[in-house]
């Protein structure tokens, strides 16, 4: 925590007054001139100048007033080694002579942040500082050189590889590398767990505990309820003893409040559900703004599991069966995620000795809605299209927190004492983005992706979850990684190219097609420079090739002259480049099991002054609210009162647009993207559905959020705020 | 609050059918779409945030929500609904029940605040401190006074300064902590009630306005002395108020500022021009930027519930909907 902070006065610190502050900002503290990018100056302009004078102060009236000071680099590691706060054998693969001149480069790159929010969340969230928390002891620059040299695992070319991308901005690894790499105090440098829970009482308790133990190291953590049996199933066949999910949610619930990351993130979950469980409307009702507070879920995600089937019962208007998962696990001999209840649904609804209830199903998607309004949950998976997009042998039951994450699993089975009778097979996933904008200005996207996968790939070899088998036989079976990317609307912008345009979804399209060849050819080497593939690579469709006969058969190539353009001097991987790559990864197979899965991207997309994902912008002015910030003020990055047009918000822009250039992008990559819905006020729960059955035509595979914007009764506004103007 | 509230003598069916004001169904839309309970809002994730302030810190902020808490009970408990018997239109009394009940809501939600950060012996301390500070309770005498007469209009200028002038000088702290990254939960459920009491300043001072032009000019002219005179009064104690409890964290010069930006504000609603000059108006603007009842933030899902949710309007899809 920063010291000054908790002194409730505006300090001015010397040197505030100096000469080269304009003087319409003198005698303001950084978070007021910050706040001043909200507000319209008198000609009616956006004041960006004052947010740029905000990241000035904080480093004039903050940042350097309380850095520690060390001689020479020497000098500094000695002591941060020595006193705990950096590995000793991080080092220990580098001589001292590499890791000053890797330094030296890192700050050959005259690093600065782009806006006030970047530098305040770096310091505020990522930095190491004292132990007492009041000092910093890393820029920037310190922290890169951290993740390159952890990364790098000893191999110097590379780790200049890692610096240069990251400090040029092109690659950002997810928070929990970014914050953690080197740290001797730290948590793990995986961002995303998910698990299976089974119907069975110890199942739960290790449920509970791995919630614990890896919410305490840090990174979001996801659980399938699918399986366990509805309220009121029976237990040892005495009928209505099950008081199925809700109990369960609550304890998970609570389990990650009480963990957090040494206080850097506090634990998050989420929770999915199939459609068809018949404790979906009490699931669903525990974000009902009317809850009672025994069932009410405040801080748990929850997501929703939906096969194709519930869409066509919709479309006739029919009642929906929801089937109980102690019978259907007892008939089938599977647990009821792994059953394929599109296919199997009429079979189980005329199965008598399955129990079943019934909904309308038009009136659960306006539930659904419903609910979404109030809380802007759930999150939905469209199970279907999952499965069929799915390269790897095996169901996808469930997806994570930020619903990006799409993986094969397999259920454990324990012992009376909760040691493992088998260790199945559970999701880790670690994550980074690409900047779109710098990568392109980068001018080769090949290096900038090989060097990225060669990151994550680092992160799921270091990584050794002990405190979970299940995840911990996952990981080292699929090294699966999620490389993502972030800043299209920005660089769209930048390039006078309207969201969601025809010119920009061929831009999108070019470019993830691009970013997927050189995905593949990476873990194709390194799986040839190992020797080693990803478990069960032989049974996947990149393996026989099935994979890749859509861009083997099919030619990609952009369509509008703009993209054309913007490829110049790129190249883009043509049908030869395909065949030969097929025949490569059929020779030597592939290391990651998963590739690409594009995250929502919050906190590093501020740090890398990018928007977020590939989503429009919320605001041109995003009002930042976070526990550990406070509420701070982002402009979007490229913007000027020039080119203003061009940053259409996410709601100004609609559901279509945003869905059409996720299409594009969704079918290159083989996990998945976290689409967020933007809705105005005025949309009822009949447009969020309307906006879900679009999705769902248009082969989308995961729906995150639902956002809502309501503007001020007309009267009430603030005077000259530009989040107010639409 | 012993004395009697008149009743309505009258009543006939409400018929939202025939409405005679569009406003009173506007604000009615508004205002049920904004329904929320204390609940929603994760303030147990401020605990860790609680504790790293001040004693002085934590007593003033105790005491600034404990002085939010006095005026919105008087609000709920007497202010809307001694307005009931003057409304115009059936619709009118329905919005006027909505205000009441949400300012019981809001009041509570201090208590969920108070129970969620401080002990009952705290609590119980600061409760004794709000029947003792002599600016708190001349504060709330001065408008329950103006309540219990029976000028109609003059109850409505009152609710309206109380709405969009009083509480301000409370919303400040919240407002504060928040932009320096501390109580954040907390500075989102204070956004909630903003929230509300913009909506309800706005409405009852439109409800002024358009029952002014009804009177005569020597009328009009008596109301507006008036209103410019309580609002003096109201001021004077209020910045005797503020000095009594911000002069100890230095935030005093700052606050009055918000009180004249508010009272301007207030002054506004009831269609009046503003008080106070552009000079001494200049609102922090980390303060004026934070005060947006838009629901437009981009808040961190992980760490709160955000002040953006709004109560859905179901509609159910059409056959159309469904073609594919």
């Amino acid at each position: 925590m920063e010291k000054q902070l908790s002194v409730p006065r505006h300090t001015i610190e010397p040197g505030h007054d100096d000469p080269s502050t304009p003087e319409k900002f003198r005698g303001m503290g950084y978070h007021e001139l910050n706040a001043l990018l909200n507000l319209y100056d008198e000609q009616g302009n956006i004041q960006f100048d004052a947010d740029r004078q905000a990241a000035r102060q904080y480093f004039l009236q903050h940042i350097n007033n309380n850095t520690v000071f060390f001689h020479d680099l020497e000098e500094k590691l000695e002591y941060l080694v020595q006193h705990q706060y950096y590995e000793q054998e991080v080092f220990d693969q580098y001589s001292l002579d590499f890791v000053k001149e890797l330094s030296k480069f890192a700050y050959s790159f005259k690093f600065r942040f782009p806006t006030f929010l970047g530098a305040f969340k770096f310091y505020t969230s990522y930095a190491l500082k004292t132990f007492d928390g009041q000092r910093y002891l890393e820029r920037f620059e310190d922290r890169v050189v951290m993740v390159a040299l952890l990364l790098a695992e000893g191999n110097e070319e590379l780790a200049k590889e890692i610096v240069k991308e990251v400090i040029s901005g092109r690659f950002q690894p997810a928070t929990p590398t970014f914050l953690n790499a080197g740290k001797k105090q730290r948590g793990e440098l995986v961002s995303c767990f998910l698990l299976r829970i089974e119907d069975n009482m110890e199942s739960i308790g290790r449920s509970i505990n791995s919630a614990l133990q890896l919410s305490k190291r840090g990174g979001g953590v996801a659980f399938a309820l699918t399986n366990l049996r509805e309220a009121g199933a029976p237990i040892k066949k005495i009928e209505n003893q099950s008081s199925g999910v809700i109990p369960v949610m609550k304890l998970l619930e609570d389990s990650f409040s009480y963990a957090n990351q040494l206080g850097a993130r506090q634990g998050a979950g989420a929770v999915y559900l199939h459609a068809h469980h018949p404790d979906i409307y009490s699931f669903l009702d525990t974000k009902r703004e009317n809850a009672d507070e025994k069932i009410r879920i405040k801080t748990l995600s929850l997501g929703v599991v939906i096969p194709d089937i519930t869409f066509e019962l919709a479309k006739r208007n029919e009642d929906m069966y929801l089937f109980s998962p102690y019978d259907v696990e007892r008939i089938y001999g599977v647990p009821f995620s792994d059953i394929n209840v599109s296919e199997k649904y009429y079979e189980m609804v005329d199965d008598a000795r399955i129990k079943k209830t019934k909904i309308n199903a038009r009136e659960f998607f306006t539930t659904l809605a419903e609910i979404q309004f109030e809380s802007g949950y759930p999150y939905v998976m469209f199970e279907d299209t999952v499965n069929k997009a799915n390269p790897i042998e095996g169901k996808v039951i469930m997806s994570n927190l930020c619903s990006e994450i799409l993986q094969v699993s397999e259920p454990s089975k324990y012992h009376p004492d909760l040691g493992y009778e088998t260790i199945g097979k559970d999701i880790s996933c670690n994550l980074g983005s690409l900047n779109i904008a710098l990568t392109m200005d980068g001018g080769d996207i090949g290096k900038t992706v090989n060097a990225a996968i060669r990151s994550l790939t680092s992160v799921s070899d270091q990584s050794d979850i002990r405190s979970v088998p299940s995840i911990e036989r996952g990981n080292s079976m699929s090294h699966a990684v999620g490389l993502g990317q972030m800043n299209l609307h920005g660089f769209l912008a930048r390039e006078l190219i309207y969201y969601g345009s025809e010119e920009a979804l061929d831009f999108t399209n070019i470019y993830f097609y691009t970013v997927t060849y050189h995905a593949i050819q990476a873990s194709m080497e390194i799986a040839r420079e190992r020797g080693e593939t990803f478990a069960g690579f032989e049974n996947s469709d990149y393996a026989n090739g099935a994979y890749f006969t859509k861009y083997i058969e099919k030619e990609w190539k952009p369509e509008t002259a703009r993209t054309a353009e913007l490829f110049e001097g790129h190249h883009i991987p043509t049908q030869e480049d395909w065949k030969k790559l097929a025949a490569d990864v059929a020779e030597h197979g592939m290391y990651n099991q998963n590739l690409q899965a594009v995250p929502p991207t919050g906190s590093i997309s501020y740090i890398n002054g990018s928007t977020s994902s590939i989503h429009p912008i919320a605001s041109k002015i995003e009002i930042r609210k976070e526990g550990k910030l406070g509420r701070v003020y982002y402009p979007a990055p490229f913007m000027n009162n020039e080119n203003l047009d061009y940053y259409q918000d996410a709601y100004e822009i609609g559901y279509e647009k945003i869905i059409d250039t996720y299409a594009v992008a969704t079918q290159h990559v083989d996990q998945g993207l976290s689409l967020t819905l933007f809705f105005k006020d005025t949309a009822t729960t009949r447009d969020v559905n309307k906006a879900q059955i679009y999705a769902w035509r248009k082969g989308i595979k995961t729906i995150y959020y639902s956002r809502i914007r309501q503007l001020a009764l007309e009267g009430t506004e603030v005077e000259g705020c530009v989040s107010c103007m639409l | 609050m012993s004395e009697k509230v008149e009743l309505v003598h009258h009543v006939e069916a409400i018929n939202w059918n025939r409405i005679e004001d569009e406003k009173d169904l506007e604000v009615w839309d508004r205002l049920t779409s904004n329904f929320w309970l204390p609940e929603k809002v994760p303030l147990s994730n401020d605990v860790q945030s609680w504790k790293t302030l001040t004693d002085e810190e934590k007593q003033l902020t105790m005491r600034v929500f404990t002085g939010l808490t006095l005026l919105d009970t008087i609000q709920g408990t007497v202010g809307a609904v001694s307005l009931l018997p003057d409304a115009i239109t059936a619709h009118e009394e329905a919005v006027y029940t909505n205000i009441a009940f949400m300012e019981s809501v809001h009041a509570k939600s201090y208590s969920s605040i108070f129970s969620t950060l401080c002990s009952t012996k705290e609590i119980d301390e600061v409760f004794r401190w709000s029947t003792e500070n002599e600016h708190l309770q001349k504060k709330a005498n001065i408008v329950m006074d103006y309540y219990q007469g029976d000028d109609p209009l003059k109850k409505k200028v009152a609710s309206t300064l109380l709405e969009s002038f009083l509480f301000y000088s409370g919303f400040y702290l919240p407002m504060y902590w928040s932009s320096h990254a501390k109580l954040t939960n907390t500075a989102d459920l204070i956004r909630l009630i903003i929230r509300d009491e913009a909506v309800h300043g706005y409405y009852i001072g439109y409800k002024y306005q358009r029952a002014l032009e009804k009177e005569s000019p020597e009328r009009q002219q008596e109301l507006k002395d008036y209103t410019f005179d309580l609002l003096y009064e109201l001021y004077e104690n209020e910045v005797q108020y503020t000095h009594s409890l911000y002069d100890g964290v230095g935030l005093s010069e700052d606050v009055k500022k918000f009180l004249h930006y508010n009272a301007n504000k207030a002054l506004m609603n009831l269609g009046y021009e503003a008080m106070f000059p552009a000079s001494v108006t200049n609102v922090s603007p980390a303060i004026l930027s934070a005060l947006s009842p838009n629901a437009d933030e981009n808040h961190d899902f992980f760490s709160g519930s955000g002040s953006s949710y709004v109560m859905g309007k179901a509609v159910n899809t059409e056959d159309e909907d469904w073609d594919f």
